[in-house]
Order: structure tokens, then C-alpha cells, then sequence
């Protein structure tokens, strides 16, 4: 949740070095942030707020500047956003600094034994435990590596760790169920909690695995797993330091919806071949035919689960989909040949992590739907599809929800339609035209005079049917995430049950109506309900059916197959909740109290 | 100190490209397999410059969302015009983030990276400005310059009368004095960059002009998008591996074992070339764009995502993105009289231009010079003889 950096061994300003690391990874985490500099002393800064608070405060005095350190972006799990609950947390001398990500569950335990100690707690983290500790240990005589290690091995819980000690030009770190990457620079290391904290620096990294811990020195690494030292692969990302720039963009958000056609791309590169009329993703070749398939996965994730387990139904083959936390919590029957489908941007959300070691603990094969090459659920899964979309910023998920779309599609022809001819060519098609039909919806969109008219009542309904269900329950959640105004989704025919209730003339209900098959005709119906209770009606269509004349405004999008059409659809709901929330002047990158990537149950 | 910075204005829409303009910014049209303004970009960086400035305006995502923050690892930083008030305007936009002399230039024509290169060694800084300029009997259209030995006297955007021989290139090094030149500029609410410099001149300040004689293929209208394509076909300025001499194939896209590639052409990333089609010469292919058996294309400019159908024929065409041929459509191409934006150009060479998303019945005929789209539908088996506007749908 929270984001770690840290530099040691190269020749560039550590402060400034540090400063843009976390600038790099603010969308992970934002209500502090902090840094220390290693050397004959240990000096820690911070302040509550974005971080263009500590750079005012560095600004104003400046620290001296030392030739290694560590920082922290923070997003509140213990204690309110303050200058004292930020990191870096230090021991009573300050002579320890500690930078920490996750939760450590037996931190009140730990924390009332150093008490009894003696020792006096300055903050209300669960992180401040680490520092005293290994103070402590320093103090019985361990070696500075000994006493991390030591510390280390006190802590229950998930976390990701980075220490520098007072005198020693060293930065200790440790992973448990929290991401950590090391950065290898032509000169010098780094850390953090995600790559692009110092992709402008160095591509070249190696991933810590849960257990292991390393040390930094200025010319030269070791990692351990316990006492062994580990010879670990070094990766090589593909992924630009350009890719994450904002390129005169006002939003990363906005960036990344209009970046859509070229994820798509990326997604669909190689991955099907026209002339011979078939799909050629090799990741999945090894993927054998499942008896029922469980879909896991949060937030934006989970309507794409919804789409990729209607789509499996449909076909034929028994298939769920379940929000990660509650799979975890109360885990349905995993009858044998059942696959456990993980779908996570991040390859890194706790709770679906959570959910997909509890199908691995019950004997099911699992599979990573991610962004992100080398991630825990990629390292931990039996199987893992990549959705190629690039690094995305906005914490709003966007273009990894279009290419998470797509990428089912290949699932589902590799696990049902693996037949071959018309209908396959016919599919393939769909997907070829897709990149430049999202590019007409961008070109075309009126998004932006549907907010100019209606984006200022008071709540905001969504409804549709079938696969433009998901569509309906993700085209609220945007709305809701970044405008902070009441949205809701619903199922077309369940509005009927209840919901309706809260339709009135000051509640704009945005219907998406596709196609002209019986489903479509159903959905029309229940925009009929909302228009004859006066609800402002906006429609998403393609046209083929008669809805215009049921609706008060339309945003239209090209035919297209019953698959590709959410996709499309989303994109006119991207950019009504993007449009809204920049006439609400809401802070769209970072929106109040979420974060990018969720490590944390 | 030598120059670092340049300024590339490409905020407007190029209206006399229309119908192709309409989805995105003259910059963004295609030469060859990239758009004009990544030729332009190339020819900077080659000419030694590193700090990148491009000035957006007309469906500037298009731009900002293709080139993103850096390329080839020169940082750009955009600069919004938001209306389209002028060159002069548009370089105004840039004015904070520039400092001591700069190099300006036009994203939507090609340039050759030694003009640029020879202006900006010849710009000296005790004077305003530096521009470079070519003999042509064209100049009257392009815009001219009158000089005395290395010395500017006078330049003017669109001359109605008196001879003019030197054209004035559009590639300029320019002091910080101009932004005061912009500035004292009012010309119906339009500032034009070449009215600045007039002012300097009038001023009493020293322009010098510097000759060049590159090659040069500018990109007024629909069919000199053609003539651009071959030039840059030529050039061999492609990003695709050669294969063959003057064939240029993407390792993405795929071309059966049965097409024909006929040198010069270019494929771009993952489109197929079906069984038994004839791909060139003198054409390129975007990349996503299926061209299926038996087709036969040459002398044209096939944009991305485009899907052309079994045995349709295309000659000297413009095909824009997401355009969709059916099969057997014939477009015979040859010279004809071409009308655009209600002016008629006589005797062009050029079989149809068809703009994004335009969709052509299979079995349809095309006379040459129609300019059709975008968004249209025509029916298929029909004969289109005249231009078709935007979203209409035809059927005969």
C-alpha cells in the first residue's frame, strides 16, 4: 500500500534521488512521507500531507547531503496521517531508522515488552516496534546484519522492510508478503516497493521472495534466506521510465484511457494467427481442461471476473466469480479439476492473494490474470496469463480492466472454443478491430457534454444486462471512486426489486443497451421504467436497436461483438467519471483514502 | 554556446488535408508507416538538438498519447495552444520554457535534418534570427523571402503579387527577441510567425537566410501524402528490417508464403498480407491492417487497422485508419480533377481518398480523385463517381 525507496553507492544527490522515487511511487500511498540519510549520523525528515510538503520542508533546510538512504510514502493503516506516525520511525537515539510496509500482527505484544522495557514509543505505528528492537539487539553486542536479522525474526505479520544503522554504510531489508525489488544500477543499488520508484535509473532487478533478506552495501548485495545466502536471477524490465511520464497529460487517468488502443495492442500481440484462423497464446497451452472454474479477485478485478465467468457459463462450464476477501473467509467447495482464476492488476492485492493459497491449500490449480511480470501471484500460481496493458499510474484502474477483458477471451478459447473455422475467424476479427474501435469512441465521445448537463445531481445509476452487467457495477465504481458522489450499479432486471425506489428527476441513470437480441429488448424495458419516473436517461449504444427515443442524451459506440461491446461501453464510462470529477476539481490520480495497489486484508 | 532547444509547432488541424484531419492533427497523417511528425522529431535529434518542445492544439492526445514523454530519449515537454490563433501564437506557448536561441520548425512537413543542422550552426547570436530558404517557383505559394547577399529584407506568409524566388523553408533559429516581436503582432487576433519576424525586420533587427538544397516533399494536400510516402519510401527512412532490397517488414506482421512484395514497400507491425495479393510498389501498410488474398495494391498509402477484402484493387490511394474495403472493390486510379473544400485542382494524379472508418462495399467502383468519408458507409456494388461527406451513406 504504502511506498518504499532506498539508494546507496552512486554518485547522484540521495535526497533528490530519494525525492523522485517517491514521487515515482505516490500513487501508492500519500498522506506522508519521508526519507533518511545514512552516515556518521542518521537524519530523518518527514511530514504529514503530499509529498510536496517535505520537499518545501527540505527546501527551507536542506539536510546534509550523505551518500545513501532510504524513504517512505505512507497510506494509514495504524494511526491517523501525522508528522509522527510518518516513516522513517527510529529507535530512542535515533541512531536506528526503519522504513516499513504491511502489517505486523504481533506488534502489540512486541510493543508492550519493549514498553515494560523502559522503552518510550513516539508514535501510534505498528512500525516503530522494528527500529527499538534492533536498537536492542545492537545493544546486547549483535553485529549490525545479526541484529536486523534478529529483529527480523521477531516479527509476525507482513512486511517489507529497509533499515539504515548510524556508522554503518549499509541498507538492511526483508520481505514477507509484502513486494520488495532490488534495483541493480551500473553504480550502486536500490530498493522499493515497485519498479518504477527508480526505473529512470536502472531496468535491471531481482525480486525478493517472502523470508529473504538482504544488505546493500555501496559496491556489492547479498541476499539470505535465513542464514543461506541466495544467488538470485536478475530480471530485466521492459517497462520505460517514458511509459510512466505523464506526457502532458493534465491526469494520469486520462492518460491512460486514451492509451487504451495501444494496451489493447500490446495485449493481442501474438497472441492469435489470421491466416490460419486461430489463437496462439502460449502461456495457456498447458492449461488443461478444467470441470468448473473459480474466479477470485477486488475491486475493478472482480467485474472483470464477472465478465470472464459469464462468458465461461455461457460456453457451458460451471464458473464463479467471488470477491477475494469473502473466498478467503468462506471458501466454497473446490470440486477436483477446478481452477482457481486469479485475476489481480497488481499480482500483488493481499486479499486475492489470500484467496489464491487457500484454493492451493485445497489441492485446486491456480492461474494469475496480471500486469505484472515477476509478482507474487505470478510467482505463486500454477499458471500465469500476462494482460501486457504497461505500467498504469491513476489509481482509478482503466486501461488494465480493457486488456483484463480481453485477455479472458483468450482464456475462454483455450478452456471451450478451441474449434476452428467461421466462428473463430469471426472472433479473432472482432479482436483485431478492437484497438481502433476504442480509438472511435475516443475520437467521437460526447462524454464530456453528458457531465455538462447531468454531472451535478445527486446520485448516479448504472444498469445492464448479461456482460454489460460488469460493465454497469465498473462504469459506478470509477464514479464513485474519483467524483467522491453516490453511484450505484445494478442488473437491468433487478431495479425493478427495490432499487427503483431511489429513482427520481434528480438521479441520472446511465443504460447500456447493445445488440438487438431479447436481452437487449429487456434492458430497453427497464430503461422505459426509469424514464417514466423522470429519471434523466443516458444510454451507451450501438445503435441497433430503437433506445434513442427513450433516452435524453447517447453515448454511442461502433457494433461490435457481443465480447468486444463492454469494452467499448466501458470507455464512455471512463470518461463520464473522469469528466465529472474534473468539472468536481477532485484530485483524480490519487483520490482520497484508496490506494493503487491493496497489500493490506 | 550552441543551440539545445527546439520548438516543434503542431497544434493545427491542416484543414486543406480534409477529410483525413478530421480525427487528428496534420502531424499525425502518415508518411510512409509513421506519422509526418516522428520524421520531423528524427530529423532535430539528428541535427544534434536535445531539449524537445512540441506545441499541441487540435486533438492534441492524439500527439501527446503517440510520442508520449520522451523519444528516443530526449525528454519532449508539450505546451497546449488552445485555439488556433497562428504559428507566431502557437510559439508563444513555449515561450517560459525556453531560454537564449531555439530552434522552430513545422511538425507537419518533412524536413531533412541538415537544413536544421545548418541553420542552427549558422545562427550567430548577435542576431535575431536565422531561417532557412530555398530557389523555387513555388515560393509565391509556400511563402516567401527577398534577401540582400546572406541578409533577409523581406518575408511575407502569402504573397499576391511581385516575383519571388526564394521560398521560405520553415525552419528557423530564433532569439528571445522574437516573443517581443509576437507580441507587438495583431493582426485580426492571428499572429503568424513570419509576421513576428517581419516585424524584427522592421525593427531594424538582422534575419539572415541560409540556402538548402535538400530534397523536399511538402504536404499540402490529400495526394501529396503520396508523393510523401515514396519519398520516404526511397529514403529508405523505415523502421522495419529490410528484407530485400527496398522491402521493409515488420517482425510482428505476417505475409503468406504466396503474396508478392514488389520494392519499394513498407509492412508495419502485425498486419497480414493474404495469399496471392500484390503489395507495391511505392506503397506502405500500417500496422494492424489485413490485406486479404488477391488483393492488389500499389502507388498508395494503406494506413493502420485497415482491412481490405479478397480481390479488391487499389491504385494511388489514400486509405486512412479503419477504413474497411469489401472484397472486389476496384478503385483504377489515374489523373483527375480533384475538388477539395469547394476548390477544384485540375488533372491530379490520384484514384480515392478514403478517411478513417470509412466503409466500401464489396463490388463497388471508385472513379479517381473521390475523396470520400470519414465515417461513411457506401453500399456494396455501388459506383461512386463524386466526393461523399462525412457519416453519409451512399447506395446506387
Amino acid at each position: 500500500m504504502c511506498g518504499i525507496i532506498g539508494c546507496i553507492g552512486h554518485s547522484r544527490g540521495t535526497v533528490e534521488t530519494l525525492l523522485q522515487g517517491l514521487s515515482n511511487l505516490e500513487y501508492r500511498g500519500y498522506d506522508s512521507a519521508g526519507i533518511a540519510v545514512g552516515g556518521t549520523s542518521v537524519v530523518v525528515r518527514k511530514q504529514a500531507g503530499e509529498l510536496a510538503n517535505l520537499r518545501d520542508d527540505l527546501d527551507a533546510d536542506p539536510v546534509t547531503p550523505g551518500s545513501f538512504g532510504i524513504g517512505h510514502t505512507r497510506w494509514s493503516t495504524h494511526g491517523p496521517p501525522s508528522d509522527r506516525n510518518a516513516h522513517p520511525h527510529t529507535d530512542t537515539d535515533g541512531e536506528v531508522a526503519v522504513v516499513h510496509n504491511g502489517i505486523i500482527e504481533n506488534y502489540q505484544q512486541l510493543r508492550d515488552d519493549l514498553q515494560a522495557q523502559g522503552i518510550t514509543f513516539s508514535s501510534e505505528t505498528d512500525s516503530e516496534v522494528v527500529p527499538h528492537l534492533i536498537s536492542q539487539y545492537r545493544a546486547r553486542g549483535y553485529a549490525p546484519e545479526q541484529a536486523f536479522q534478529a529483529a527480523v525474526e521477531q516479527l509476525d505479520g507482513s512486511y517489507a522492510l529497509a533499515a539504515v544503522l548510524k556508522d554503518v554504510n549499509a541498507i538492511f531489508v526483508a520481505r514477507n508478503d509484502s513486494p520488495l525489488v532490488i534495483g541493480i544500477g551500473e553504480e550502486g543499488y536500490y530498493v522499493a516497493s515497485d519498479v518504477p520508484a527508480f526505473l529512470e535509473y536502472t531496468r535491471d532487478v531481482m525480486y525478493l521472495e517472502d523470508g529473504e533478506t538482504a544488505v546493500l552495501r555501496p559496491t556489492d548485495l547479498t541476499v539470505r534466506n535465513s542464514e543461506e545466502i541466495v544467488e538470485k536471477d536478475i530480471q530485466t524490465v521492459e517497462w520505460t521510465a517514458e511509459e510512466t511520464g505523464k506526457s502532458g497529460y493534465e491526469h494520469f487517468m486520462r492518460k491512460e484511457i486514451d492509451e487504451q488502443p495501444q494496451s489493447l495492442r500490446q495485449c493481442l500481440r501474438g497472441r492469435f494467427d489470421q491466416l490460419a484462423g486461430k489463437f496462439t497464446v502460449e502461456e495457456l497451452t498447458d492449461v488443461s481442461d478444467p470441470q468448473s472454474v473459480q474466479f477470485v479477485a477486488c475491486g475493478t478485478s472482480y467485474h472483470a471476473a464477472l465478465y470472464g465467468a459469464s462468458l465461461l457459463q455461457a460456453a457451458g462450464i460451471p464458473a464463479t466469480a467471488s470477491l477475494a476477501s469473502e473466498y478467503a473467509t468462506s471458501t466454497p467447495p473446490t470440486p477436483p479439476e477446478t481452477l482457481v482464476v486469479g485475476v489481480t492488476q497488481s499480482g500483488e492485492t493481499a486479499d486475492t492473494l489470500g484467496a489464491l493459497r487457500e484454493a492451493d491449500k485445497r489441492g485446486a490449480r491456480t492461474l494469475a490474470l496480471t500486469n505484472v511480470v515477476g509478482s507474487t501471484a505470478a510467482r505463486e500460481c500454477d499458471h500465469v496469463l500476462y494482460i501486457r496493458a504497461g505500467p498504469e499510474i491513476g489509481v482509478a484502474a482503466t486501461k488494465t480492466f480493457s486488456s483484463q477483458l480481453v485477455a479472458l477471451n483468450f482464456l475462454i478459447e483455450q478452456l471451450v472454443d478451441r474449434s476452428k473455422g467461421k466462428q473463430v475467424r469471426d472472433r479473432i476479427e472482432a479482436l483485431r478491430v478492437l484497438p481502433d474501435q476504442v480509438q472511435q469512441v475516443l475520437d467521437t465521445s460526447s462524454a464530456a457534454d453528458v457531465v455538462e448537463k447531468y454531472g451535478s445531481k445527486e446520485s448516479f445509476f448504472f444498469i445492464g444486462r448479461g456482460l454489460q452487467y460488469p460493465v454497469a457495477l465498473e462504469g459506478a465504481l470509477k464514479f464513485k471512486e474519483i467524483t467522491y458522489e453516490h453511484a450505484e450499479g445494478f442488473a437491468a432486471g433487478e431495479l425493478k426489486h427495490g432499487p427503483l425506489a431511489l429513482v427520481t428527476d434528480k438521479t441520472p441513470v446511465f443504460g447500456i443497451v447493445t445488440g438487438d437480441t431479447a436481452p437487449a429488448q429487456k434492458t430497453l424495458s427497464n430503461i422505459k421504467e426509469v424514464e417514466s419516473r423522470g429519471a434523466p436517461v443516458i444510454i451507451i449504444t450501438d445503435g441497433k436497436i430503437e433506445a434513442e427515443r427513450y433516452a435524453d442524451m447517447a453515448l454511442t459506440i461502433p457494433e461490435a461483438s457481443i465480447r468486444t461491446a463492454p469494452i467499448l461501453a466501458n470507455v464512455q464510462l471512463q470518461l463520464v467519471a473522469y469528466h465529472t470529477a474534473n468539472a468536481l476539481g477532485r484530485s483524480i490520480d490519487k483520490p482520497r483514502n484508496l490506494a493503487k495497489s491493496v497489500t493490506v486484508e | 554556446m550552441s543551440i539545445d532547444s527546439a520548438v516543434v509547432l503542431a497544434a493545427g488541424e491542416g484543414q486543406r488535408l480534409r477529410p483525413l484531419t478530421r480525427n487528428r492533427p496534420k502531424p499525425m497523417l502518415s508518411a510512409g508507416t509513421r506519422p509526418i511528425l516522428g520524421h520531423v522529431l528524427d530529423a532535430l535529434i539528428d541535427a544534434g538538438l536535445t531539449d524537445l518542445h512540441i506545441v499541441v492544439g487540435y486533438n492534441r492526445s492524439r500527439v501527446q498519447n503517440h510520442f508520449g514523454s520522451t523519444y528516443r530519449n530526449r525528454r519532449l515537454t508539450y505546451h497546449t495552444q488552445t485555439k488556433q490563433l497562428g504559428t507566431g501564437h502557437a510559439l508563444q506557448q513555449a515561450k517560459e520554457a525556453l531560454s537564449g536561441s531555439f530552434v522552430v520548425v513545422n511538425g507537419d512537413e518533412l524536413v531533412d535534418s541538415t537544413v536544421v543542422s545548418d541553420v542552427r550552426t549558422a545562427h550567430i547570436k548577435t542576431t535575431a534570427g536565422t531561417l532557412a530558404v530555398r530557389d523555387s517557383t513555388q515560393a509565391a505559394e509556400f511563402g516567401a523571402v527577398r534577401m540582400q547577399d546572406d541578409t533577409v529584407t523581406e518575408i511575407i506568409e502569402t504573397p499576391q503579387t511581385g516575383e519571388y524566388r526564394l521560398l521560405n523553408r520553415g525552419v528557423y533559429a530564433l532569439d528571445h527577441s522574437i516573443f517581443s516581436a509576437i507580441e507587438a503582432t495583431t493582426d485580426d487576433g492571428v499572429i503568424r510567425l513570419t509576421d513576428a519576424i517581419a516585424n524584427l525586420l522592421e525593427r531594424g533587427e538582422t534575419v539572415r537566410g541560409v540556402m538548402s538544397d535538400d530534397e523536399w516533399a511538402a504536404a499540402t494536400f490529400p495526394w501529396d501524402l503520396l508523393g510523401v510516402t515514396t519519398y520516404v519510401l526511397y529514403q529508405g527512412d523505415l523502421t522495419q528490417p529490410e528484407r530485400r532490397g527496398g522491402i521493409y517488414v515488420h517482425d510482428s506482421a505476417t505475409v503468406h508464403a504466396d503474396a508478392t512484395l514488389i520494392s519499394p514497400v513498407a509492412i508495419d507491425a502485425d498486419a497480414v498480407i493474404g495469399a496471392q495479393a500484390t503489395v507495391g510498389p511505392d506503397t506502405a501498410i500500417g500496422q494492424n491492417t489485413t490485406i486479404k488474398s488477391g488483393a492488389v495494391i500499389s502507388d498508395s498509402l494503406i494506413e493502420s487497422d485497415v482491412s481490405i477484402g479478397a480481390n479488391a484493387t487499389i491504385v494511388d490511394s489514400v486509405l486512412a485508419q479503419g477504413a474497411q474495403v469489401g472484397p472486389g472493390v476496384t478503385i483504377p486510379g489515374g489523373r483527375s480533377n480533384v475538388i477539395v473544400e469547394e476548390t477544384l485542382y485540375p488533372d491530379r494524379q490520384l484514384g480515392a481518398v478514403i478517411a478513417d472508418r470509412t466503409t466500401i462495399g464489396g463490388g463497388t467502383t471508385i472513379a479517381p480523385g473521390t475523396l470520400i468519408g470519414p465515417n461513411a458507409h457506401i453500399a456494396a456494388g455501388s459506383t461512386v463517381r463524386t466526393n461523399v461527406s462525412a457519416q453519409s451513406e451512399v447506395r446506387n
